[in-house]
């Protein structure tokens, strides 16, 4: 029994990951009905902005005096690159193919995607790139500058796997024999936190209400005077912040993170998108929990490398039998 | 300025139907015959373009003909890249000449697409994108997990060369041949598909899948054959893979080349065989032109795949639209298929 229902634990810890992250791709889904290749790779970014912040917080000892403020700051940070970069990805190589075919959009996202991982990547050797412009003998950075430079770069990205500092430890509660993780606490908690904001944002705001008019036809919306431009925008900052904080999250849980790390969270959280109703955002979230309660469940009968399998499995049945999904209409137009 | 329109597409259509091919004909065949620094490596880098054209045809089928998305190609590739290892190699200690694995191959993985397919006839646009997505990965991750038969990621090692008219394919040079024998005949090959009645079926069923129906076109069969023959195309790929290369491993297959096949056909534009060569010779030639700038190539690709994207989304070589097409952009006009 206490067996069960750590697996269970766990299932919704992997859950809020990828309920996370499908609300991304349901949101973008709505109000663009396209499939956001690189929103696994932002969801990366957020990682490392993070990492980024939550390393420097804890070489300069905050975060040991004051854990709980070094957490919400590694959790903004980690959204807000994450957003920034979703809505430049959006400007740039999204938005000047409104009118393309669907096939040059999901190329166009396919070559951000590989852009965003070679970037990270490769941002230590901007930094000593830039740090090094010179004019004859004459730097145009003063020497402090530079060497800040290198060391930021050096500290943000990299070929290597980065190593995420812990700051919950392995350390949790026992609730009657059963012992939950405070850093599983956190991630549930705060996955909570923002799907009920989300759920607010959507449902009951001005802005909220733009984006459901905008997802249900884009020209009557902007006949009504909503700047359709501006809620796309919206759209992605707040779809991608989401995969942001997920991405700190996996941080936190699994304690290291890579440039590739995107990939595979990045499609169990599309399968989850549709699994649940794509374009629509209960049914985003509840596809991932769904998601990540079947793969523990597999793991009790089947191999543990077979959770993968599973979870494509479930996807193509899914799409066979009910191709709009648990929650989504009778097919027809995708709602948020 | 429409007619200097219409003489640029007369001497555009002349350029795409005699002297570009001619053109890069003779600098394929020519290449090995000439002795020049580095000539192994550039027979490599060409016969691996060749052999992505060649993947690149059978996707062609699925996507530029019958309209059909598929981001799950590599799955048919890795069949015929496996079948080739069990039935050549010591792995098994099954040796069946090269000639004959091939075939098996490539109908090995024309029965698995058509077998994928029919439970998919319904699903349309991204679904379909998607359903072949999770098929080719579930595939790559059996490769990878069912060690017993494939051996993991150990993968399968000492695949056997062939030997075709007593000529021993250990030499990189007769591959480089095989492989472009291959490509010449599949373009014959396709070329008289698309100008029958299986041809002008995709064609209808691509503009206008209810439509083309009405007009008493059985969708199913010919969905389920487009898969079949694009698939078998694929399998033939993975087999010349597999005995060129000498050892394969899962990740060979992985989602990534399904992309790079698809970025192929459509960088030389949809629907259009002669883009199809110039797209695989872009898309595989350019990284190793780029080794110069070594880190930098992944970085530059993905952007000339945005900036592509943006500035020509038709791709180099826009299929040229029949007279009585109405839609002339070049691409499927996919928006409209959402979903059944």
């Amino acid at each position: 029994m206490q067996k069960i229902i750590e697996q269970l634990i766990n299932g919704l810890t992997v859950g809020s990951f990828y309920a996370l992250i499908a609300l991304g791709y349901t949101m973008v889904y709505g109000v663009l009905s396209m499939i956001n290749f690189a929103h696994g790779d932002i969801f990366m970014v957020g990682a490392y902005f993070g990492c980024f912040t939550i390393t420097q917080l804890s070489k300069s000892g905050f975060a040991e005096s004051n854990p709980a403020l070094a957490i919400i700051y590694t959790f903004a940070a980690g959204a807000l690159g994450a957003a920034l970069t979703g809505v430049t990805v959006e400007r740039l190589a999204y938005r000047p193919l409104r009118k393309a075919s669907r096939l040059s959009t999901l190329i166009s996202a396919i070559g951000t995607s590989i852009f965003l991982e070679e970037f990270v990547r490769l941002v230590p050797k901007f930094g000593s790139m830039i740090s090094s412009i010179h004019f004859g003998e004459q730097y145009i950075f003063p020497a402090s500058w530079r060497s800040a430079i290198v060391k930021v770069t050096q500290t943000f990205g990299g070929a290597m796997v980065k190593a995420y500092p812990g700051i919950l430890g392995t350390e949790g509660i026992k609730l009657g024999g059963v012992s939950i993780s405070y850093s599983r606490i956190l991630i549930m908690a705060v996955a909570i936190v923002f799907m009920v904001l989300l759920y607010l944002l959507v449902r009951f705001t001005k802005l909220g209400k733009a984006m459901r008019a905008v997802s249900e036809d884009k020209e009557t919306a902007s006949l009504m005077g909503i700047n359709v431009n501006r809620i796309i925008s919206s759209t992605f900052f707040i779809g991608s912040a989401l995969a942001g904080i997920a991405g700190v999250m996996m941080g936190i849980f699994y304690l290291q993170i890579r440039t590739t790390m995107g990939f595979t969270p990045g499609i169990k959280a599309f399968t989850a998108a549709v699994v649940g109703g794509i374009g629509n955002i209960p049914g985003a979230m509840l596809g991932g929990y769904l998601l990540g309660l079947a793969e523990v469940i597999s793991v009790q009968f089947l191999p543990a490398v077979y959770k993968d399998i599973v979870a494509f499995a479930i996807l193509i049945v899914m799409l066979i039998v009910k191709p709009t999904g648990i929650l989504g209409g009778s097919g027809g137009k995708n709602k948020l | 300025m429409k007619n200097k329109n219409r003489l640029t597409t007369k001497l555009d259509q002349r350029l795409l139907r005699t002297v570009l091919p001619a053109l890069i004909s003779v600098i394929i065949l020519s290449i090995p015959l000439f002795n020049f620094p580095q000539q192994n490596l550039w027979i490599r880098i060409i016969g691996y373009a060749g052999l992505y054209i060649i993947l690149g045809l059978g996707l062609l089928v699925h996507v530029g003909l019958a309209g059909m998305f598929d981001l799950g190609f590599a799955a048919f590739y890795a069949i015929g890249a496996y079948t080739c290892a069990f039935l050549a190699s010591p792995h098994f200690n099954i040796h069946l000449p090269f000639l004959v694995v091939i075939l098996i191959a490539g109908v090995l993985a024309a029965l698995v697409g058509s077998l994928i397919c029919i439970p998919v006839l319904k699903l349309r646009g991204d679904y379909l994108g998607i359903v072949t997505l999770g098929f080719g990965e579930i595939v790559r991750m059996l490769l990878m997990n069912l060690t017993d038969i494939t051996n993991g990621s150990q993968g399968i090692i000492q695949i056997d060369k062939p030997i075709i008219l007593g000529l021993n394919f250990s030499n990189g040079k007769y591959f480089y041949y095989f492989i472009f024998a291959l490509v010449a005949l599949l373009l014959f090959l396709l070329n008289r598909v698309i100008n029958s009645r299986t041809g002008r079926a995709w064609l209808a069923m691509r503009e206008d899948e209810d439509v083309a129906q009405m007009s008493g076109i059985d969708t199913s069969k010919y969905k389920i054959l487009a898969f079949a023959i694009g698939a078998f195309i694929g399998g033939l790929g993975g087999a010349i893979f597999a005995s060129w290369q000498g050892s394969i491993f899962p990740d060979n297959f992985n989602m990534n080349v399904s992309i790079n096949i698809l970025c192929v056909i459509i960088l030389g534009g949809l629907g259009n065989q002669m883009g199809v060569i110039l797209g695989a010779m872009a898309l595989i030639a350019l990284p190793d032109i780029l080794r110069g700038f070594s880190d930098y190539r992944m970085i530059i690709f993905g952007l000339l795949l945005i900036i592509m994207m943006i500035l020509r989304p038709q791709g180099f070589l826009p299929r040229k639209a029949p007279k009585f097409e109405e839609n002339s952009s070049g691409l499927p006009d996919t928006k409209k298929e959402v979903q059944s």
